[in-house]
Order: C-alpha cells, then structure tokens, then sequence
C-alpha cells in the first residue's frame, strides 16, 4: 500500500505534461465541441442562441451533410480496396531477390515521402487543363482532360482526387505490407510447395492468412486517412465542381473556406461531433475485425 | 473469411447510415420555433423562419450618435511612435504595389508604423469575423460582399464619423463608390481599390473573323452573333468562355447585369433602405439572361470552363489554351495588369500583350454602367484613440489622390477620385494604354438610379455561392427556372437565418 | 534446360513487369521535376517539356524568392523539430510512469488515455482553433507547436520497448539506489533507442507533412507559415505566377525525400511499429 503510493508524485510528474496537454488539445474541444453543436452562433461566434439537441438530427440529415458523407464514402469505396491491391501487387512483384531490386523497392516506396499538399499539388499540375502534361498528352483519349479538365468536371473529380490520394498511399502500404510479406517464416512455404501446391495456391493459402493482420491495419489506416481527406480537396478542386459539389468531404465540409457553414461554429461543432462517431464507428468494426484475426507467428 | 464479414459490416453500416435519412432541410436553416428548447433565448425582434415573405420594414436609418466616435486629433499628442495592423486581401502585383505605398508612408513620417498583414479576401474576412477583440487588426479592407455582414459585428468606427470629425472632403470620390459603402444613412467605409468586370478578348481572333478589333461588342446580343462569326471562320475553337465562380461569373456578374438591366436584385431596395429579406433573381430578368447564355453553351458558341475555385482564372487561361482557345471573357478589370505582366513574360507564345483587347461588359440591350467591385477599407473600434485616429490617418493617405494614381496605374485598379486621374502616372498610363480606362469609363456610365448601388445582405457571399452553383447546374444544362427558383429558396433561408442569428 | 529458359523467361518477365510500374509509379514525380526545371514558356511546350534538355534553375530560383521558400522551410524545420523533441520527451516521460511505476488507477487511466487514441484532429481543430485565438497564439509558433507536444501513439509504443526490458533491471537499479530519473537517462531510454528514434522520425514526417492544422492557426503571417500551406500560395489568385508552383513542389519535397533515403530503415520500423507482428 505504501508503495502503490510513494510512486505518486512521481507519477504526477511525469506524467502531467502528456496529461494536461492531450486534456487541452483533444479532450476539452471534443466536450465543448459537443456542447456548441446544438448552438446557433452570429458571425463572431460570441452571441449564441440554443436550438436543442434536435440540432444534431437536423445537421445530420441536412442535404449537405448527408451529400458530404456519401462523397466520403465514395471516396472510401475508391482508394480503400485500390490501394491495398496494388500494394500487395506490388509488394509481391518486388518480393523476390534479384539484382537491382532495391533500386525497385525504393522507387515503389517514394511516395511516402510526399506530404498531402505536395502529393495533390503534384497532381494539380498534371492535371490542370493548360498546364498540365497529362492534359496534353491525353486529351484525345480523354477530351474531359481539357474540357473543362479532369478536376472541373463534376463526373470526374471526385475519380481525380481518389487517383492523388491512392498514389500518395503507395509507398505506405508497399513499405507495410512488404515488411509483412518478409516476416512470413519460409518453411511455410517450403512445407506448402512440397504438398505440391502451385505458387498461386501458395499465395491464398499462406501469404494472405499470414499477412492479414497487417492488411487490416493498412485498411484501418487508409480508411481514416479517407475519412480525413481534407487538404487534397482543398488544394485540388476546392470542394467543386459545382453545382454537385462532387467532391466535399465531410472534413471539407467543416473546414473548407468555400463551405456554407465555415462561419458558424455551432454548425461545424455539430457537423465535428458527428464525424468523430463516425470514425468510431469504423474504427469499432474494425477493429473487432483486427484482435480476431491476430496471429502470434504460429 | 472473417474479414470480407467485417467488410460486409462496414458496408451495411455505412448503408444504414445513408438510408436511415431522406428529406432533410439544408444544414443552415433555422429551427422553426415550435421545436426549439424550452428556456431558449430566442433572438428579440421576432424575425425568426415563419415571418411571411415579403412584408417590407420601413426605411431605416442608424442614428450616428449609437455609432463609436472616431478621435482623430490623437494623434497630435502622442509620445511615441503608433504601430498599427492592416489585414488586407490583395496577392502577387497587387500586393507589391500596397507594400511599395505603405513603405513610403511609413517613411513619410515618424508618427504611424503600419504594419501589413495579407491573405486571400475570403481568409481576410473568416479571420476578422473570429478574431477575438484583442486580436483584431486596427485596419482591414474588405471585399464589397462584406458590408452588412460587418455592420452587423458592431466592432468598426464609421468612416462618416472620421469624416466628420477631420472636416475630410470626398466631394472627388466617385460617387458610386461611396455608395457602396453607405447604407442606412451611414457611410461605413471607404472604397479603395475599385474593379468592375470587363471583357477581355483576343484581338487577333477578331481579325481572323473579320471582326473589327477595336469595337468589342457592347450588348450581349452583340456578343453572341460575334462569337458565332468566330466558331464559323474557325478563328478560335470558342467565342466566350463562360465560368461560375461566385465571385464572378456565376454570382457577382449576375449582380452586375441586373444593375445594368436597373433591376433590383433584393428587396428593401437591394438591402439599403431597409434590411433585405429576400432575393429576386428568379424573376423574368433573370430568368432570360441565363437561358441566353445556357443557349450559347448548347449551341457551342460558348464553353464552360467550371466554377474556378482552384486558380480563379481559369477563364483567362482559356484564352490562352493552345488547342481549344475561347477568343472572349469577361474577367474583373483588377486582372489586367496581371495579365498583361505574364503574357509579357513570354509564358504563352500563342497571345502576346498586344492581341488583349479590353471592352465594357456587354449587357442587356447595350445598357452601360457597372456596379462598384473590389473593396474598402474599415476602421476598428480598438478603443484606443491613437490607434483609431493613426488608421485614419493612413487611409486618408491611401486615397490621396497621388497615391491612387500610382496605385491604378500599376494595378489595373479605378482610381477611387476623380482627381487622380489627371495626375501621373495614371494621367499618361491612360492616354498610352486606353484599356486601362475601359473600367472607369463604365463605371463613370452608370445610370442615377438606385439599382446602381448593388444589392447589401448580411449572407452576401453565401447567396452568391448557392446562386453560383445554380448557374454551374444551368451551365450543365439543367432547367433554368427550377434552378433558379431552388438557388432562390435556399438564399432566402439563408438570409432569414443569418437575420435571425445577428438582429436583437 | 528447358526449366531455365522458363526460369530466364519469368525473371525478364517479372523485370519488364517492374520497370513498367516503376515508370507510372514515379512519372507524376518525374514530370514535376522535369516542368520544375525548365524556363517558363518550356516547361508548357507538351510533351517536349519531358525531354531533359534545355534545363535551367530560372523557374526553381524564381519560386525561391517569390514564394518565400527559404523562410518556409526554416518554419517546417524548427516547428517540427520542436514537435519532435517535445514529443519524445514527454512519451518518455508517461511511458515510464505506466511501465515503472505503480500507482491508484494507473490500468483505467492508461485506458482512457489509449481512447483519445480515437479521437481525429479534424473533430478537435474547431475548438483548438478557438482556445489558440483566445491565447493570442493565431499567426506564431506557439500555437504551432503546443497542442502537438504529446501523443498517445509515442506513450503506447515507448511503454511497449519499456515493458519488454527485464523487470530485474529495474529491482536490480533500485537496490543500487539509482532514481527513476538516472535510469530512465542511463538505462531505459539508451536501451529503446531503436525505438526513439523511429519515433522521433515519425513524429518529425507527421509534423512536416501537417496541413489541417497550419492552415487553421496561421492566418495570412507569412512569416510563420510552414512550407506544406505555404505552397498554395504560388497557385493562387496570381497568374502571373502559374509556373512557379512546380519549382516550390520540388523544394518542398526534396528534403524529405533525402531525409528517408537516409534514415530508410528507422522509416520502415515506425511505419511498421504495431503493425507487423513477429
């Protein structure tokens, strides 16, 4: 008992800074973000009237919110399964020791080292209808490319932030899941391979299982990063093309400068809280999926 | 596989989520009141969401002595030296241009240290509206869509209290300028940097056409039978380029053809008289203008470039394009100097400085004048009198009529007086480069009237953004009259909210 | 022989297969840099402009002083260093608290503090953004640097390393009369280097590449922007500068590509710290 609390002190001690700070930062504007949320502010956000909890309902059935989720979710559904397929293909391509293969392992884990605003900006000077050498060199298979341009094109643009989004999360997922595809013990497949099974039986039969846990954290993480694209639409099309809005995430929503709410705190407090259930919801399935499926390198 | 389960999890989830909501009213309406907690402070003044559209307030005035005082003789007792902050919304050129100004200023004098501070307008005015009182600067220029919105902060001195405090004479300022910025009886601010929309076209794409290069079309309808003798002669891919920005083509140009039409585009008389409470924009004026320019996109005479929200020239650039140009545009006259300082560059081959012609923005029947675009600068209520009479001090000197002739000169901007623009170097820059008139001279042939003065809500650039996205929508090809009806219901919510939220 | 033909024949096979992908996977970098390095007119001549000819440091230099760059990416770098240390610090701090130390409440409260794990920046920026402005902190370092000093994610991995070290270790110092503070200096902290330092390395990417938050609490101060929000500025609004957003792409981006070349294997152990098992 004395010992349990000698320790006190210093436990204060140490651990006040990561306490208080994470107390500011994360807990306390998650409670006051809830508490505005059912506020009505004025253009300074200082005169407030309350309009209920109701205000959650209404905020999440609003027109806007309801289309800002469906593009989120679009935008999932695009660069989730993408992303994670052409990572494993090409972490398997790169899986074999030839000569040379660094230089193709480094190559495909480049992307990693390009922030959001780079990746996108990167991405908008491809694109851009004048400047643009994709625009150029693509635009007799593809007219849109110049006509008004693959991010001005309501049908388009949402495909167009997916394409930056999956190619920024590249080298992510080529480092994770080839780290992954290393840490499989080769007996496995030196025991499979003398079952007589062929190399794509071998594939489903040991990689998979085996990599799988890790598959399901890079599906975790880029199904947050999905939910939180917010600089690409920024940077790319501005939450537009209009009049559909094709590609207002629910971040953008939020925080865009050209988003109908982003001077009324009550609202985007409303709309914050709503995003965060909505991340939990996600990350609870999730990760109920991830502790099933752990394996301890059996 | 446990795994595709937890997916098909996620997927009926995220299903549920969207199929569990239908119908819903848009994120900014008002709670009708039978809903509303009980114990709420509902905003005095009883305008909340059911009050019947249409029931005109009387004409109102503000009484100056509710309005802050504006102390310009502080300055005259200071000790030492005041340091003031501008927030202002200009970038590139423009931006140079302020800086050189206000490094002369600073060095004109030992009393006032101005300190600039700059962003993009919109970012200008989301940072204002938040700032706490001590972090607000002591001098912001707003865009012309900020008027009722700041008003209704309470947090600026008026300028018609510096103005008559300091005996200052604006009988030079263009007196649509000033209008602007009045309202209410109150005169809030003073213009600095003045823009209208012009039409920018390629000169030697009217050649080509047999177009005379010198006579820009002067009325809309003017414009489509010249693009149309462009398309067929194949001297450029397009005639106009269309785009539905909504500080542009898809909302302050809309504004700016009603005023040419002298149509009102709010009640209250466009919001001066008294505060407005909704739009009128689905009317027959409006109705006809974008089913013309609908046609011109169906029969290709026009392209549509989107809503130019990621550079916010997209237009111009189509000028430039090297496969499909367009020969026209209509882009703010602030962007000629730009424009002329890249195509100088050599950036784009294919059109030299020389082949940009500048002509009025054609309008109904050829009907001229042009509302007061770009924007003005704000005194704020810092309470500190040294600081207060320091801005006003710099403002005076920012529309000296010498500094506005340097400032036209070299931004493309009108000079906010008339007698600057017999002083150098705006007096020569005029009379060597007869485009950089074209602005002033529009603006100079608005009619008397008081649809000339442009519509004032607190909303303003929400009800052009939701307008914006019915011209894209039109643009597409969508129902003219449906579109503009819906843009209407939404903007009026909108307005009705924002008057609910900000009055009593 | 003829199973080393087929051998030969998949190995140039799989060869082809990589330069292929290599191509689409590092064009969109390739053509930025080869646009980024031509004069203004050259670098729209499509599709010469992806020749390497006619190269010249014009645009990047342009960029550099038009952009501000240079002041760019000194904010980038001191903000996140600071980040960096502040974060290694007080992980290692708490780390050491819930892995040594023994105290009343310590599982919940470890609990709860892995929940704010859940919690995404893009819920509490709305309110951050406020407590900033109230504290004066819009447009400065402070409000840069502050609200990231901690991080669940660097307690939980850093209680991880500390967990696995011997418990002797730890009885065994104590009995030597060595204090929490020596052995945390002396032992435990050298012991977990690995670990720190792809920490550190995370936590500097993360906060160098950060453009939510920048974005929020500086407000048109160039003199406190990051490079990531500064960026935008060379495509905005200024047409007279269309160009000049590919000369800053590469300056922005070319530090940290050296930076992961360099410290390519602390990069791949934070990426996969809890990710891959075994």
């Amino acid at each position: 008992m004395k010992r349990r609390l000698r320790d006190v002190p210093w436990a204060l001690a140490m651990l006040l800074p990561s306490l208080a700070l994470i107390a500011v930062w994360t807990v306390y504007p998650l409670v006051k973000a809830i508490q505005n949320g059912h506020l009505r502010c004025d253009v300074t956000g200082t005169k407030c009237r309350d309009a209920g909890w109701g205000r959650y309902v209404d905020v999440f059935k609003s027109r806007e919110f309801q289309h800002a989720l469906s593009v989120s979710l679009k935008l999932m559904v695009l660069t989730v399964p993408t992303g994670l397929v052409l990572g494993i293909a090409l972490a398997v391509l790169a899986d074999k020791q030839l000569r040379g293969i660094g230089f193709f392992r480094t190559a495909f884990s480049s992307t990693v080292a390009t922030s959001v605003a780079v990746a996108s900006l990167v991405w908008f000077v491809l694109l851009q209808p004048q400047i643009g050498v994709l625009a150029d060199l693509f635009s007799g298979i593809f007219p849109v490319l110049k006509n008004p341009g693959l991010l001005n094109d309501p049908g388009t643009a949402l495909f167009a932030v997916a394409l930056s989004s999956i190619w920024a999360n590249l080298g992510f997922t080529f480092i994770i899941v080839t780290a992954a595809l290393q840490s499989v013990p080769r007996d496995l497949y030196e025991s499979a391979y003398v079952d007589g099974a062929g190399s794509f039986t071998r594939f489903t039969n040991v990689t998979i299982p085996m990599i799988a846990p890790t598959l399901l954290f890079v599906g975790v993480v880029l199904t947050t990063r999905a939910l939180q694209t917010y600089g690409e639409v920024a940077l790319l099309t501005g939450g537009g093309p209009n009049p559909q809005q094709s590609t207002t995430t629910i971040p953008y929503l939020i925080y865009g400068k050209n988003s109908l709410i982003h001077n009324d705190l009550g609202t985007k407090s409303a709309a914050a809280v709503l995003l965060f259930l909505l991340s939990l919801i996600f990350a609870v399935v999730q990760f109920r999926g991830l502790e099933k499926r752990v394996h301890y390198g059996s | 596989m446990r795994a595709s389960r937890n997916v098909s999890l996620a997927a009926l989830v995220s299903v549920g989520l969207l199929a569990a909501c239908s119908g819903g009213g848009s994120i900014t309406d008002s709670p009708s009141p039978t809903t509303a907690a009980p114990g709420t402070t509902t905003a005095t003044g009883g305008s909340s969401a059911t009050t019947t559209p249409g029931t005109q307030a009387t004409t109102t005035t503000v009484a100056a002595d509710t309005l802050p005082d504006c102390p310009v003789d502080a300055l005259a007792s200071i000790t030492k030296p005041v340091t003031i902050t501008f927030w202002h919304g200009m970038s590139g050129p423009l931006k140079d241009s302020l800086t050189k100004l206000t490094d002369a200023y600073n060095k004109s004098q030992t009393k006032v240290k101005v300190k600039l501070v700059g962003d993009s307008y919109e970012n200008t005015a989301d940072n204002y509206y938040q700032a706490s009182a001590g972090n607000r600067p002591d001098l912001v220029q707003l865009p012309e869509y900020q008027v009722q919105a700041m008003i209704d902060t309470k947090t600026t001195v008026p300028a018609s209290k510096c103005i008559a405090a300091s005996n200052f004479d604006t009988s030079k300022f263009l007196p649509s300028g000033l209008a602007a910025y009045a309202s209410q009886g109150v005169q809030w601010s003073i213009p600095f940097n003045i823009s209208n929309p012009v039409l920018f076209y390629n000169k030697k794409a009217f050649a080509k056409a047999g177009l005379d290069p010198n006579k820009p079309p002067a009325s809309l309808d003017e414009m489509r039978a010249d693009s149309a003798k462009i398309v067929q002669t194949k001297a450029s891919t397009y005639g106009l380029a269309l785009e539905s920005g909504f500080d542009s083509g898809g909302g302050w140009y809309v504004e700016q053809w009603f005023a040419k039409a002298q149509q009102f585009y709010l009640d209250g008389q466009n919001g001066r008289q008294a505060r407005a409470t909704k739009v009128l924009y689905n009317d027959s004026t409006g109705v006809q203008l974008l089913t013309f320019l609908q046609k011109m996109l169906t029969d290709k005479l026009a392209v549509d470039v989107g809503d130019n929200t990621t550079t916010g020239y997209d237009n111009l650039l189509k000028l430039a394009d090297k496969t499909q140009p367009a020969a026209m545009t209509i882009a703010t006259s602030a962007s000629l100097g730009p424009v002329l300082q890249v195509l100088a560059g050599g950036q784009f081959p294919n059109i030299l400085p020389n082949d940009v012609g500048v002509g009025p923005m054609p309008g109904p029947d050829g009907k001229p004048g042009a509302l007061i675009g770009g924007a003005s600068l704000w005194v704020v209520d810092s309470g500190d009198k040294a600081r207060t009479a320091a801005t006003w001090d710099f403002i005076q000197y920012l529309t000296g009529a010498q500094q506005q002739s340097t400032w036209a000169t070299e931004t493309g901007y009108i000079p906010v007086r008339s007698d600057a623009l017999g002083l150098e170097p705006y007096k020569s820059t005029i009379a060597k480069d007869p485009r950089f008139a074209v602005a002033g001279a529009q603006l100079a042939a608005s009619p008397d009237a008081p649809t000339s003065a442009g519509p004032v809500t607190g909303p303003l650039r929400e009800v052009r953004t939701v307008l914006a996205k019915a011209v894209a929508a039109i643009f597409k090809g969508g129902d003219v009259k449906k579109a503009l009806d819906a843009a209407a219901s939404q903007a009026d919510g909108l307005i009705a909210d924002y008057n609910a939220r900000n009055t009593g | 022989m003829a199973a080393d033909t087929v051998r030969g024949a998949r190995k140039a096979g799989r060869y082809v297969l990589l330069i292929v992908v290599a191509v689409i996977v590092l064009f969109p970098i390739y053509a930025v840099l080869l646009q980024a390095l031509k004069s203004g007119p050259d670098s729209l001549d499509h599709p010469r402009s992806l020749l390497p000819v006619d190269l010249t440091l014009s645009t990047i230099r342009a960029a550099w002083t038009q952009g501000n760059l240079g002041r760019l990416l000194l904010n980038s770098v001191f903000v996140s260093l600071m980040v960096t240390v502040g974060v290694v610090i007080t992980s290692l701090l708490a780390a050491y608290a819930f892995a040594f130390l023994e105290f009343p409440f310590k599982g919940p409260l470890f609990i709860a503090f892995l929940a704010t794990m859940l919690v995404p920046a893009e819920v509490t920026v709305v309110i951050n953004e406020r407590t900033a402005d109230a504290l004066g902190w819009i447009n400065s370092y402070q409000g840069l640097i502050v609200p990231s000093l901690a991080s669940t994610f660097g307690v939980f991995l850093v209680r991880q390393v500390f967990l696995q070290l011997p418990g002797e270790m730890r009885e065994a110092a104590s009995l030597d009369g060595v204090g929490h503070v020596r052995f945390l200096w002396e032992v435990a902290a050298p012991l977990s280097r690995p670990t720190l330092g792809a920490l550190a390395l995370f936590t500097f990417l993360g906060t160098w590449n950060a453009y939510l938050w920048p974005s929020q609490v500086i407000r048109g101060d160039r003199a406190h922007e990051t490079i990531q929000i500064g960026l935008e500025r060379l495509k905005n609004n200024d047409i007279s500068k269309i160009n000049l957003v590919t000369g800053g792409l590469v300056v922005a981006a070319l530090p940290i590509f050296v930076m992961l070349v360099v410290f390519q294997r602390q990069l791949v152990r934070g990426l996969t710290a809890g990710a891959v098992k075994g």
